[in-house]
């Protein structure tokens, strides 16, 4: 097989591969910023520098040349290679700044360039903290600056869209920005202009960057160039967790890190999965995560004489039960729900099946011509694919609604969702409604006898499966109030986190929600019904789907993992 | 033949030199003028005359030794026969005239005076290589010119000599006049390229090199104006009667564009390997007002400047420069007298070069500033003697690190004119605390 002798070490290869690539896919951190995995390769940041030679060849023999000892000979490259642009050969000796002063001297050489008009005001820049200049210029860059004189000065905060902020003089120029949309989104709403050390990127006169992908460039911009109008100055990143999840804007499923300070999310930013969005995250993916801080409920509540009124989670869970075993199971209507994690639907479905109620149904939330084939879909929902795989239907709404109407039913048992919303009936509907929700302005609570508030995608343990079959976890991002084990274990941690007390200052009671998730109020439930649903969490829940649902085989959370797992389309039965 | 020797002429006896690229004909620019003076016989030779297959027309131009007068000086006839066999893909040639070097003007005078051997140079070139489009790439402040060369470019379609089926031979090749927007940057060949294309004029990392991928990412040729009027020449006259013109290693006839301190500046036709002496004294009548030479920039402001003691029997020709310390680049030489001040001149190149950084590449964004900060405060009297230590480490960490030469280009006139008149710069440096004669003093 072909080597590649990198630091003195002997790498084997397949193809040509680029160096850079190769390098950091085998933790060799070479300092870079305009090289992107995904986009096309400019060099122009000229940062990944290495010394790079090829054996020497005698051209009369066409045969390697060897030293005294029998060695090849390396004929070296007369200049230093940008290692993002170079295609690895056979034989082929790179020195990195490990084991090249010259490199390390050249990588230096260009922080100090980079930082010449680079205005260093880290603190109060949103990037300080996660910022590819700052952490490298760090690393391997000088230790001050000879630059005597004016800073070049260029336009800042310019509002480039309606989400994305430019400030011009931290701009280094790598284009990224620019090939993303050229490449990428292909709006080309980007482009530098000016030129030289004046360069800096603008959309064309008259055009706004509002593409529903734009914010991906403040992701990618390795300076605070780009940043983020909503989030800019509201937390520094390391007051923040981070949580690795996915998003529930749509049936895409697109992986994403949820930003958290003191129990509120922040901001969504992309993470990679190259099985279902590569790098990128649309804009109304990382638009909207309010509805996770706000208009959150305080604890259940139940319908009495005297209207709705709190109560305790012993109470809420007692009023279910009160209502549903005394109902015709024939008259039970359970409505799952593609917001729902498939753990929670499948206890639904459980609970149905013990009762001996029809199988749940679930309500289809889709904008018809919305989806673009690539991240965003035109379900505007995580989890339909999820409830598919369970053997749940699409619910056909105005004939259940006429049936309803109709009286066909005495208890409706709607999971995380807002039927009366969705027109399936209305406030006023005879049947008692037991709820579980997300928001104070779900329109169905109107309707409810009990009210669960429920754990929403960001402070939940579960499975979603998307539009294209791939089955991705969720892990909490924010704590609830109360004590679960299982959340608290895969809960993203800050520093604060780790380090601080509840004495701090971040520390906020008041900004913990008083809502459960799903898997742990149907078993609440059940269990006032006389069935035995004692998982000891999610992940056991999902063992026993993947093992006897077949559309579910092997997504169990360790193959599930970061990045998901595709669940096989003609699932074969075990 | 006899090897010239560093130190004597290798243009022979150019006191006698008929001019070929410039011949002394009125009015010649014109169609019917052209013709008369033997115009496009060359190319009716190569699209008639059997023995011009495409293959013997690039042996010709490769034998006859012709370097790019562009300013790399790479053999004209070698990068045609990098083109890839044909196939059905489209292959271009671009005629590169954008000439925004200071210091440079030689290809306007072709474009002027004799457009129609620039022409017929493409044509042939476009013949050798079996393409059937090229773009003559003006740069934008030639206004006039372009409109002269596209009037004169009419005239050729509607005479057959360009376009469909020219002189019947079934041969077609459209050529395209693209003017340029006043960028220095593209000059620069891939640079020139995007520009074409109409996108933003950065340089392009190579390889690819254009032969394997070029304008739209075909196989692509990219000469300049005046290399390409060449072609003619050593069609009709053969590779050896081209060879033995000038220097052996560099030969053909030049455009050499002297500007600056003397009597005649202009644009002179001059076989190559002319003492630069003689270029001074003779050929531009000598230095203006009987001032003393102080230096000479011999290709254009981004070669190494010359001392005037530098130059006895150095040659215009790629080895002797070398040997001297410099570089031939576009023969656009600049003569400066000792009225000079050097770092002023710095200044001002340092200048340009900060301006038209395309700002592509790090090094040279960044760089090309702080040179001018740096050049510009030792030239107003604020500047300390480390500063010139600091340049010379600036124009290490840019020299070789671009992706195009445009870093090296600002850097060399930096380097060089530091290193080779220490002395006024010194002298222009705040006092160091240093008191002189210390043994902490060192001698400039």
């Amino acid at each position: 097989m072909a080597t590649v002798t990198i630091d003195n070490k002997q790498y084997e290869f397949e193809g040509r591969p680029l160096l850079l690539q190769f390098c950091t896919d085998r933790g060799i951190e070479i300092p870079h910023f305009c090289y992107h995995p995904s986009m096309s390769v400019p060099a122009n940041c000229r940062q990944c520098l290495v010394k790079a030679g090829t054996p020497a060849v005698d051209r009369a023999t066409r045969q390697p040349k060897l030293d005294e000892e029998g060695n090849p000979v390396i004929q070296y490259f007369p200049k230093l290679m940008t290692s993002c642009s170079m295609e690895i050969t056979d034989g082929m000796v790179v020195h990195t700044h490990r084991s090249s002063e010259l490199v390390e001297r050249a990588q230096k050489d260009n922080l100090e360039f980079l930082l010449v008009n680079h205005p260093l005001d880290c603190p109060i820049c949103d990037q300080a903290g996660h910022c590819p200049l700052q952490i490298q210029a760090y690393k391997y860059g000088p230790e001050g600056s000879r630059f005597e004189f004016e800073k070049v000065h260029k336009p800042k905060h310019i509002k480039l869209g309606p989400r994305v902020m430019l400030d011009g003089e931290r701009c280094i120029n790598c284009t990224r920005c620019t090939r993303f949309t050229a490449e990428v989104s292909g709006s080309h709403q980007l482009t530098i202009i000016e030129r030289g050390v004046n360069n800096f990127p603008m959309t064309p006169p008259g055009v706004e960057f509002d593409e529903p992908y734009s914010m991906n460039v403040i992701d990618i911009c390795p300076v605070g160039a780009l940043t983020s109008i909503d989030f800019r100055f509201k937390a520094r990143i390391w007051e923040m967790s981070s949580a690795p999840s996915i998003t529930a804007t749509n049936a895409k499923g697109s992986n994403c890190f949820y930003w958290v300070k003191n129990n509120e999310v922040l901001k969504i930013t992309a993470r990679q999965n190259t099985e279902v969005n590569d790098y990128w995250l649309p804009d109304e993916d990382r638009e909207g995560y309010q509805r996770f801080n706000d208009d959150r409920p305080h604890g259940p509540s139940g319908k009495t004489d005297g209207g709705m009124r709190p109560m305790s989670w012993e109470e809420s869970y007692a009023a279910a039960v009160d209502v549903l075993e005394t109902a015709d199971p024939a008259r039970v209507l359970f409505v799952g729900s593609p917001h729902a994690t498939v753990e929670d639907n499948y206890l639904l479905s459980k609970l149905a099946g013990h009762l001996g109620a029809d199988t749940p149904v679930y309500l289809e939330h889709t904008v018809p011509g919305s989806g673009d084939n690539w991240l965003i879909t035109d379900d505007k929902t995580p989890n339909a694919s999820g409830c598919e795989r369970l053997g749940f239907n699409a619910a056909d709404v105005p004939l259940l609604r006429s049936k309803i109407q109709a009286g066909g039913y005495d208890v409706i048992y709607v999971l995380e969702d807002d039927p009366v919303s969705s027109g399936l009936f209305d406030s006023n509907v005879d049947a008692k409604v037991i709820l579980h929700y997300y928001n104070t302005t779900n329109a169905t609570l109107a309707a409810a006898s009990v009210a669960f508030p429920a754990a929403m995608i960001v402070e939940t343990v579960g499975t979603y499966v998307n539009v294209d079959g791939h089955a991705q976890r969720v892990r909490p991002a924010k704590a609830v109030k109360g004590v679960n084990r299982t959340l608290q274990m895969e809960m993203g941690k800050s520093r604060l986190d780790q380090h601080g007390t509840p004495f701090d200052k971040w520390y906020d009671e008041t900004k913990l929600v008083d809502c459960k998730p799903g898997w742990e109020i149907i078993p609440e439930v059940a269990k006032g019904l006389g069935l035995e649903l004692s998982y000891r969490g999610p992940k056991q829940i999902m063992e026993e789907v993947s093992t006897a649902l077949p559309s579910f085989t092997g997504a169990t959370y360790e193959s599930m993992g970061l990045v998901g797992v595709r669940l096989s389309d003609t699932p074969t039965l075990v | 033949m006899e090897v010239a020797k560093q130190g004597t002429s290798k243009a022979g006896n150019w006191r006698d030199y008929e001019r070929v690229l410039l011949p002394k004909v009125k009015n010649l620019h014109k169609l019917e003028v052209y013709e008369e003076n033997g115009g496009y016989q060359a190319l009716k030779a190569v699209l008639t005359e059997e023995k011009w297959t495409p293959k013997a027309v690039t042996d010709e131009v490769k034998a006859s030794g012709l370097r790019g007068r562009g300013g790399a000086g790479f053999n004209a006839g070698l990068k045609w026969s990098f083109m890839p066999p044909v196939d059905d893909k489209p292959r271009y040639l671009c005629c590169n005239g954008d000439e925004s070097e200071p210091g440079t003007f030689k290809d306007r005078q072709l474009l002027e005076y004799n457009p129609h051997l620039v022409i017929e140079g493409i044509l042939i070139a476009c013949y050798a290589m079996s393409i059937t489009t090229c773009y003559l790439y003006i740069r934008g402040e030639f206004a006039d010119w372009i409109t002269h060369i596209e009037h004169e470019l009419e005239k050729a379609y509607a005479k057959g000599y360009v376009g469909k089926n020219i002189m019947g031979t079934g041969f077609s090749t459209d050529v395209v006049i693209h003017k340029g927007a006043g960028a220095y940057i593209c000059g620069e060949e891939t640079s020139l390229m995007n520009s074409l294309e109409g996108k933003r004029a950065y340089p392009r990392i190579k390889p690819p090199f254009p032969a394997q991928k070029g304008c739209w990412n075909y196989p692509t040729t990219i000469n300049n104006v005046e290399t390409l009027a060449c072609a003619p020449l050593i069609i009709n006259k053969g590779a050896e009667w081209y060879s033995a013109i000038g220097a052996p290693t560099h030969p053909g006839p030049v455009l050499y564009g002297i500007s600056g301190h003397v009597n005649r500046p202009g644009v002179y036709e001059f076989p190559t390997g002319m003492l630069i002496t003689d270029l001074i004294n003779e050929v531009a009548g000598g230095m203006r007002g009987g001032k003393k030479l102080k230096a000479v920039i011999p290709g254009g402001s981004s070669t190494p400047p010359l001392r005037a003691d530098m130059i006895d029997g150095v040659t215009m020709d790629a080895d002797s420069l070398r040997t001297a310390g410099s570089m031939m680049g576009t023969g656009g030489m600049l003569v400066l007298d000792e009225t000079v001040d050097m770092v002023t001149w710095l200044k001002r190149v340092s200048h340009f070069y900060h301006h038209e950084s395309c700002g592509q590449c790090t090094p040279c964004r960044e760089g090309t500033g702080w040179l001018e900060d740096i050049v510009g405060r030792i030239d107003r009297g604020e500047g300390n003697v480390r500063d010139l230590d600091l340049l010379a480490d600036l124009c290490t960490q840019m020299e070789g690190r671009t992706v195009c030469a445009l870093a090296d280009a600002a850097a060399w006139p930096v380097r060089y004119t530091i290193e080779r008149f220490r002395d006024e710069f010194v002298a222009k440096c705040k006092p160091t605390l240093t008191p002189a004669g210390s043994p902490l003093t060192v001698d400039a």
